[in-house]
């Protein structure tokens, strides 16, 4: 199993007054709330988390966000340039760069493959929908929101893979020469990840053979996506995927007492707070299929914002504890789902330095050892999710985290 | 064989936030003139029309192709109507087909942006919650009736919701960007010369304050009348007042020679 370290870089200050005026931290909060001077010393401390991580055996990911305190990643191909600058180990994963929302797919081919020469080949190139609130700042139509993703990844890997310029005349992207400089550094293209759990998508991301990310669902809908990914993937005539095609992103803070872990990993609350978004930011228009929309109007949709700390400890979603309990969870999680990528979010909200620091040290130290051989002989092991014994239907799966 | 009638014709284009889309909805008019409705392909009854080819439209400007045919097949020239974004339909009709319409009546259409760039012209209605939008729509919101827009009117019925939600995204996909409006109808509405009465409310906040007389002004041959205590339905809140407006208009229109 792979480990990511993971931060929003999130903006903790902004008055509560004044989240409450604007329903949140998100989307419509006007940026009178920043100081550039608090902003500045952010931004070198979350790098030197990145880089702290780095050193201890972690991979690394950033992602990008809009208009929002809760994020201050803008680009999620910036911070990965920053990253790198300050790191010499790690994969660095961009999950990532929101296709609908960027106007120009050419513009995001150049600069992952910029990234991955810089790097020398240690990117890991995510593409994602964006999320729902982000359509209003993006302005994108939300309407358009799967077809543009699909036709920016394939112009995208057109841009990778062609030797000699050549033209593309789309529904939504037109440019009359594409040679981009420098082509990627992995060849033909490094490897792309997709989030989601939408079926089209997910059916999508197997018969395209990329790996698959979970953000924070409950195991039960991991396991669920993951069961289609594998079908739709030998469907297409793929060997069954090993856990490499599969990743889960959860909330993370070890510490040496349980009483201590959970005092300091319930801050990772911050990241899930709801706000009071309007329903056609929650679902902008055409986003999501009618019947989506209704269950988000109903309180089904992004349902783990409303679980309890203790209820997301409980189900291994956070990943809280100590590192005995926290080592028995990513193995039941493992068990559970086949997954082979864990993303963590050590850091959200009003967490310190020292807390992020003195917990993943702790977790290099004393869970990963634990857990790092973790489907690596995952053809041996005795699981529940291997194709030829999983015979359960596929049952839908509505998002979990929805933003 | 459909039964011979004297009455004009007159075609109404609905607004997209209602469920009243029947003649019924303009009360007296619907005496005196034989009124049709059209429905709109991507809305409910409708998603299956053109063979779902309006999947890729991205404008009103496709619904009033889709819908020219229809219009010039008439023996004479007809009324046209079209309330809100049923405004907008009907003012890129009359730039396709102007001597095909023998009037405009556009009830505070979208459509053309008359203010300047860091002016909104419309409200956000595909944001907007639905009480903050009946707040703007209505002089008085307890008037409200035959408003239908995600998740109201609040309802048990899933189906119902579901077929707002669909709505929402078929008018997503005519008037996302730019926001309820056209650049080309913007440059071209001066020209449409057919006779035309813009009837706004005088409590319409979902327009820009003056924009349907701001509009009718720059048309050659338009009048502008408000209507007032109604917001930004005024047939539906103040159906009587806006009946003697078109009425009106009307007589007027047969006083003139065409």
């Amino acid at each position: 199993m792979k480990f990511y370290h993971f931060s929003e870089m999130p903006y903790p200050y902004v008055p509560p007054e004044a989240e409450e005026a604007h329903g949140g931290l998100k989307y419509f909060m006007p940026n009178r709330f920043y100081d550039p001077v608090r902003g500045h010393d952010l931004y070198q401390r979350y790098l030197d988390e990145y880089e702290l991580a780095d050193g201890l055996g972690f991979n690394l990911m950033v992602n990008e966000h809009h208009q929002s305190a809760a994020t201050l990643h803008v680009s999620a191909t910036l911070s990965a340039a920053s990253v790198i600058s300050r790191t010499r180990h790690g994969r660095v994963l961009i999950l990532g760069t929101p296709l609908p929302h960027r106007a120009n797919p050419v513009r995001v081919a150049e600069e992952i493959a910029y990234l991955d020469n810089i790097s020398g080949g240690r990117i890991d190139c995510g593409f994602v929908r964006g999320v729902q609130g982000e359509t209003y700042p993006s302005n994108q139509n939300p309407a358009r929101n799967m077809e543009m993703f699909f036709e920016a990844h394939d112009l995208i890997k057109e841009a990778w893979l062609q030797r000699d310029i050549f033209s593309w005349e789309g529904e939504h992207y037109q440019y009359r020469y594409v040679s981009i400089w420098p082509r990627p550094y992995q060849q033909p293209m490094p490897p792309i990840w997709v989030s989601g759990t939408t079926a089209r998508l997910v059916d999508w991301t197997a018969r395209h053979g990329y790996t698959l990310c979970n953000l924070l669902g409950t195991y039960d809908d991991v396991a669920n996506t993951f069961r289609l990914y594998r079908r739709s993937a030998m469907s297409e005539g793929f060997p069954e995927p090993g856990p490499e095609s599969f990743a889960y992103l959860s909330l993370c803070h070890v510490a040496d007492t349980e009483a201590k872990a959970m005092e300091i990993g319930k801050k990772l609350m911050f990241y899930l707070k709801a706000g009071r978004m309007r329903l056609n930011a929650a679902v902008p228009p055409g986003y999501s299929s009618p019947e989506a929309a209704v269950a988000a109007l109903r309180g089904t949709l992004g349902a783990i914002r409303k679980h309890s700390f203790e209820q997301l400890v409980e189900e291994g979603i956070a990943l809280v504890g100590t590192p005995d309990q926290v080592t028995a969870k990513i193995t039941e999680l493992y068990e559970r789902t086949g997954v082979g990528n864990l993303i963590l979010m050590n850091q959200a909200g009003e967490m310190t330095s020292n807390e992020v620091r003195d917990s993943v040290l702790l977790f290099s130290r004393e869970v990963m050892p634990r857990v790092a051989h973790l489907g690596h002989d995952w053809k041996e092991d005795d699981t529940t999710w291997r194709t030829d014994t999983d015979t359960a239907p596929v049952q839908p799966v509505l998002a979990s985290a929805v933003s | 064989m459909p039964v011979a009638t004297r009455h004009p014709k007159l075609v109404f284009f609905h607004d997209v936030d209602v469920v009243e889309r029947s003649a019924e909805s303009l009360g007296g008019l619907a005496r005196t003139m034989s009124v049709e409705v059209p429905g709109y392909p991507g809305f409910e009854g409708h998603a299956q029309d053109a063979d779902g080819r309006w999947e890729d439209w991205d404008s009103a400007g496709d619904l009033a192709l889709h819908f020219r045919d229809e219009v010039l097949a008439a023996p004479e020239p007809v009324h046209v109507m079209g309330a809100g974004f049923g405004g907008w339909v009907a003012l890129e009709l009359a730039l396709l087909a102007p001597r095909s319409l023998r009037s405009l009546v556009l009830v505070a259409p979208y459509g053309v942006k008359l203010f300047g760039r860091m002016e909104p012209d419309f409200q956000d209605l595909l944001l907007l919650d639905a009480r903050e939008q009946v707040e703007m729509g209505w002089a008085d919101p307890r008037r409200c009736r035959g408003i239908r827009m995600p998740g109201f009117p609040e309802s048990p019925d899933d189906a119902q919701h579901s077929h707002a939600f669909a709505e929402r995204a078929t008018l997503a996909r005519y008037g996302w960007k730019p926001f309820m409006h056209s650049r080309r109808l913007t440059r071209w509405f001066h020209t449409i010369d057919t006779p035309t009465l813009v009837v706004s409310g005088s409590r319409d906040r979902m327009l820009r304050e003056g924009h349907s007389a701001l509009l009718a002004s720059r048309m050659p041959n338009a009048v502008h009348v408000e209507i007032p205590d109604a917001g930004h339905y005024p047939y539906l809140e103040q159906p009587e007042r806006f009946q003697e407006a078109v009425l009106e208009f009307y007589a007027r229109l047969e006083e003139t020679p065409r």
